[in-house]
């Protein structure tokens, strides 16, 4: 039975068999990428970004930019885009019409069908995405950094990554996915977007979803399960290290405070552009391809600074929720209350002169002073993996630093084809 | 009105505890979130610029709880080694002067 994705179109994976891609790919040009980039072809090829069948082009963009939509009308909010200087397009002799090879890390990962050259105003495409030209915004500067011409045209992978440890298991793509869910026999599944180690705010901002969730669904079987989907790509300095991350979010389960009936753990390779609001309607895009029914949005969703307010992805969320196949969970925030002595919500608890509000940023700094949580506030086994964590893959520290950036042991490569 | 102030919280681990303790200064630690100690040192709008200039790690958080974040260890071990010494968190000013 043919698997339906967003924009009610079929996930195809985009993936060439190794004995036909060895044939294919002799005599083509080769034009290595960055890890942005061979992010997106993972995308692509598997299905995450489906509709997509590759890079878009000059109409896809424009519409993207203008209408938050593909060209066909179908929802999109954030242009994927293949950038090469002049030079470059001059130095490899391609053009409009010609396939290449994209190589990463010195091997060949796929093949890109060239349909289109192009250039679009980068100031306007920063400005639709973002809603800023501010080149402070982490994602106008990733624009402004496109280089001068875009390459349009489908992708098809020839060598599938190889995912290493400890990401293997996490590696669960769309087709697959789906089967997962239905071995598991979840007939709703709610997806928690994170970058983040999690503490009881994050545990509980998931089982207040989980009951939004469940709804009206009998409770005699696991019928409704959570699927953290933690994005995992380009890290600034003092962020969580990613394998901290992804082994923490596991050990919420491991250690019983989801079981294997309601919670599991993967991966989306993806360089966040911190759009907040067109940010949420990417997430909501990703996570129905990965079969999921419903997603939870807090507080921020995906934003930066001060650029969006608390519930812009909320509202853009509402206007065009009739077009999306997943639907938004909105969520409150969780807290601490001493009067109550535990973790409530912002939308139950009236004791509000005594409310303790913590966040993500504040956890943290208390991990830098050297001093281990409550466990009303960080649950002591994932305090512990995020500490081993960072022995064992952060240089003996769970936040990202500049050795982490340089030695860090890739998430994955592209072997060679054989 | 008073002038908004924006705490940097210098949370206290046993050795920063024992520490405090021998100094007579154990009362200076308020308790939050069920039971860590911390000690509450405030900055105002132009002091909390500074720190963020002075030290590019340290954030501001603006959405949750209005403190500054994520100084060094090494930078808040300085501060709390200003508090034992005037036996005040009324130590900003004098902190920042060295900056």
């Amino acid at each position: 039975m043919a698997e339906i994705g967003h924009g009610r179109k079929e996930i195809v994976e985009r993936i060439m068999e190794p004995a036909a891609a060895r044939e294919k790919i002799k005599g083509l040009a080769r034009i290595p990428i960055r890890s942005q980039l061979a992010n997106e072809v993972v995308g692509i090829s598997y299905g995450f970004f489906s509709p997509l069948e590759g890079f878009m082009g000059s109409a896809d963009v424009d519409s993207v930019c203008k209408n938050m939509t593909l060209k066909n009308g179908t929802v999109w909010s954030i242009p994927i885009v293949f950038d090469l200087d002049q030079a470059e397009i001059f130095s490899y002799g391609i053009d409009k019409g010609d396939t290449v090879v994209l190589t990463y890390g010195g091997n060949p990962m796929a093949l890109f069908e060239i349909e289109e050259i192009f250039e679009y105003d980068k100031k306007a495409m920063a400005t639709s995405v973002y809603g800023t030209d501010d080149p402070k915004h982490p994602g106008c500067a990733r624009t402004y950094a496109y280089k001068e011409k875009f390459l349009g045209g489908k992708i098809t992978l020839v060598s599938r990554p190889k995912i290493n440890e400890p990401y293997t298991k996490y590696f669960i793509p769309p087709l697959e996915m789906r089967k997962v869910f239905k071995e598991k026999g979840w007939k709703r599944i709610v997806a928690h977007q994170t970058r983040n180690v999690p503490h009881t705010g994050h545990e509980w901002l998931m089982k207040g979803a989980w009951f939004q969730t469940y709804g009206e669904l009998p409770i005699d079987k696991p019928l409704v399960g959570v699927l953290v989907n933690a994005i995992i790509g380009e890290k600034r300095k003092g962020d969580y290290i990613d394998e901290a991350i992804i082994l923490t979010q596991d050990e919420n389960r491991k250690s019983g405070y989801f079981g294997d009936h309601n919670h599991l753990t993967s991966l989306t390779f993806w360089d966040m552009r911190y759009a907040g609001p067109k940010e949420a309607i990417f997430h909501a895009i990703l996570r129905t391809n990965l079969g999921l029914t419903h997603h939870m949005f807090g507080r921020d969703h995906a934003g930066v600074g001060t650029y969006y307010g608390p519930y812009d992805a909320h509202i853009l969320l509402e206007s065009v929720k009739d077009k999306l196949d997943i639907t938004p969970v909105y969520s409150m925030n969780w807290l601490y209350c001493p009067h109550c002595g535990e973790i409530t919500s912002e939308g139950l608890c009236n004791h509000k002169k005594e409310w303790q509000k913590f966040s993500g940023t504040v956890v943290r700094s208390i991990v830098l002073d050297g001093v281990k949580p409550p466990r009303l506030i960080y649950r002591p086994e994932v305090f512990d993996v995020m500490m081993e964590s960072g022995e064992k893959y952060g240089f003996g520290s769970p936040f990202v630093t500049d050795n982490y950036l340089e030695k860090r042991i890739p998430v994955f490569e592209i072997p060679p084809i054989e | 009105m008073s002038e908004e102030k924006f705490p940097i919280n210098i949370w206290i681990n046993e050795e920063r505890y024992e520490k405090l303790r021998k100094a007579g200064l154990g009362d200076l630690c308020e308790e939050m979130l069920a039971g860590l100690k911390v000690l509450r040192v405030y900055a105002d709008a132009v002091e909390r610029d500074k720190i963020l200039k002075v030290f590019p790690t340290a954030k501001f958080d603006s959405a949750t709880t209005k403190s500054i974040e994520l100084l060094p260890k090494a930078v808040k071990d300085k501060i709390f080694d200003k508090i034992v010494e005037k036996e005040s968190v009324d130590i900003i000013a004098d902190f920042l002067s060295t900056y």
